[in-house]
């Protein structure tokens, strides 16, 4: 109500229009979702970065992941672990890849979801995943192994329907020739 | 007094005490919902139907709370401010009507004994910040005082002025009075004023400065937890139920509906309702007002009581005696009524006191204050000093 009465100098007129604000938004409908009932919940954006996960290649069965170290040695908080074993498939000529991961762990509550592990994998194998919700009944109960890494990765593909970034090169498909 | 006349008093202070309670968890549940309504939030709704547990559940975690008393407290005072605060609140409830007969014990004296129990309060407030041994409380307990004790005269004004129309202490014939036209209608100064210093009173959002969360740090009841903090909550919503309810009583016409063929039970029920719709409304707005008003400043608070609210009360009730005296017409004391509260209007846009200077500190830089005394002539001093 600027003009007529010198918009603010007229603090009565300021009283009643903070009055009139506060009613016009006491009857327009709240805004806020209700958090844990799941079918209340707001959808996550498709970029949304939650807790880093692997990848599962469904071409060759396995993971794309081939425990390289690289998301260990650049991680900054030092959340991860993992191991590198001799594929056996690829000894029986079924996968395209020599080395693959043994052991993984990431400990969640310590890891920043700052996204460095997912810019330095060479294989696509590890991705930022909507897994969000971190609630444990016991210590250390966010330590993820390889296992629960990869239903989280493999929830995360089929809900975005995940494509490897170099499919080419990334292939566990086994060459012919 | 007979055996039997003490057991029907003791039972009815019990079932008032048990409307009171309900209605207060009701006012807690209530303020939250509104207050997320208004800042386009849901509020509780998880306990129960809508929320509608949700008081009863923290009423059980305050009652199973611990109690801390802190060591250096002054122990008697600091147990009995909590009950020196609730007494006076409930007692209030003595003599308030919800409808025809519908009283605890109704006395003819009944605006005078609330004017004299609601002061009461002020002193468990004190009591609360000295027994504490806490400088945040006893602070806001001196602000509690001092804010109470000024905007008492206003309250007060505005229920004698009441009191001079309807020629009656009798809350019930104060309502009968208004059958025709409630007083808020012909003295909208007063209930301005009344609803004005009621908030003063509670201690509600624009004048919450003793429990002010962001100065005081919650004022008498920093030290407070469980069950004790539980009855100084109680008591602030009772009183708030009690101002509301007053407002309904002395301005708003109570429970008197313009046309009531009924009579007996259904016309207590219908009576009943009525009043108790017009309390809501009163209590909505004020949360309304809680939800809009930031917290005033102690001086603006204080300068509002005293240069503004306290000479219009005086003038509220001036003008209705010269209007009552030589019986004039009471639209007459509605033109007045309304122009006063113009006025108020324009006083409140001129800030009176307000508008004082800042007191500010200017940093003027050494070398200005002596010019003199540059490098050269500084070293020429010191020379001269190892002259002599």
């Amino acid at each position: 109500m600027k003009g007529k009465f010198g918009g603010s100098n007229w603090v009565v007129i300021g009283f009643i229009q903070g009055l009139l604000i506060t009613l016009r938004s006491a009857l327009r409908s709240p805004v806020t979702a209700e958090y844990p009932s799941p079918e209340k919940r707001m959808n996550l954006a498709e970029r949304y970065m939650g807790f880093p996960a692997l990848t599962w290649d469904s071409d060759v069965e396995e993971p794309y992941c081939t425990g390289c170290m690289v998301c260990i040695r650049e991680c900054p908080t030092q959340c991860m672990s993992a191991t590198m074993v001799d594929n056996l498939s690829h000894v029986a000529g079924k996968s395209n890849r020599r080395k693959i991961v043994g052991e993984f762990e990431i400990n969640l509550g310590r890891c920043i979801l700052c996204g460095i592990c997912v810019d330095v994998c060479n294989f696509d194998a590890i991705e930022m995943s909507h897994e969000h919700e971190l609630s444990k009944y016991e210590r250390n109960g966010n330590r993820v192994d390889l296992s629960e890494l990869l239903s989280m990765g493999i929830r995360y593909q089929n809900m975005i329907g995940w494509k490897p970034q170099q499919p080419k090169k990334n292939s566990g498909v086994p060459k012919s020739g | 007094m007979t055996f039997v006349d003490f057991i029907v008093i003791v039972s009815k202070a019990l079932i008032l005490l048990m409307a009171i309670s309900i209605v207060v968890l009701i006012l807690t549940y209530a303020e939250r919902r509104v207050l997320a309504r208004i800042q386009q939030r849901i509020g509780p709704n998880r306990v129960g139907f809508e929320g509608l547990l949700q008081p009863v559940a923290d009423a059980l975690k305050l009652l199973v709370k611990e109690d801390i008393l802190p060591s250096w407290s002054d122990r008697a005072i600091y147990w009995l401010a909590p009950l020196a605060v609730f007494v006076p609140a409930f007692l209030m409830w003595v003599t308030i009507p919800v409808a025809q007969d519908v009283v605890v014990e109704n006395l003819d004296m009944g605006l005078f004994y609330i004017t004299a129990v609601s002061v009461l309060s002020v002193m468990g407030l004190v009591m609360a910040g000295w027994g504490s041994a806490n400088k945040w409380a006893v602070m806001g307990g001196m602000r509690a005082a001092g804010q109470l004790v000024s905007y008492e005269i206003p309250f007060i004004m505005a229920i004698i002025g009441v009191a001079m129309l309807s020629q009656s202490l009798d809350l019930e014939q104060i309502v009968d009075r208004q059958s025709f036209l409630p007083f808020g209608l012909i003295q909208p100064l007063g209930l301005f004023l009344f609803l004005t210093a009621g908030l003063a009173e509670l201690g509600r959002t624009p004048f919450d400065i003793h429990h002010a969360e962001s100065e005081v740090v919650g004022g008498p009841f920093v030290e407070y937890s469980g069950a004790h903090w539980a009855v100084f909550f109680l008591a602030e919503y009772m009183n708030t139920f009690t101002v509301s309810a007053l407002t309904a009583l002395l301005f708003l016409g109570g429970w008197t509906w313009p046309v009531m063929p009924f009579t007996g039970l259904v016309h207590t029920t219908l009576s009943a309702t009525l009043f108790l719709l017009k309390i809501a409304l009163v209590i909505w707005v004020i949360f309304w007002i809680r939800g809009t008003y930031p917290r005033l400043r102690i001086d603006q608070l204080m300068s509002f009581g005293w240069k503004l609210l306290v000479p219009l009360s005086f003038l509220n009730i001036v003008v209705t005696a010269i209007v009552l005296f030589y019986g004039l017409p009471l639209w007459v004391l509605t033109t007045v009524s309304m122009v006063a509260l113009l006025a108020v209007f324009f006083l409140i846009r001129r800030n009176p006191g307000t508008d004082m200077k800042r007191h500010t500190v200017t940093l003027i830089p050494a070398r200005q204050l002596r010019p003199n005394k540059t490098a050269e002539s500084f070293s020429g001093h010191l020379s001269e000093e190892k002259g002599r």
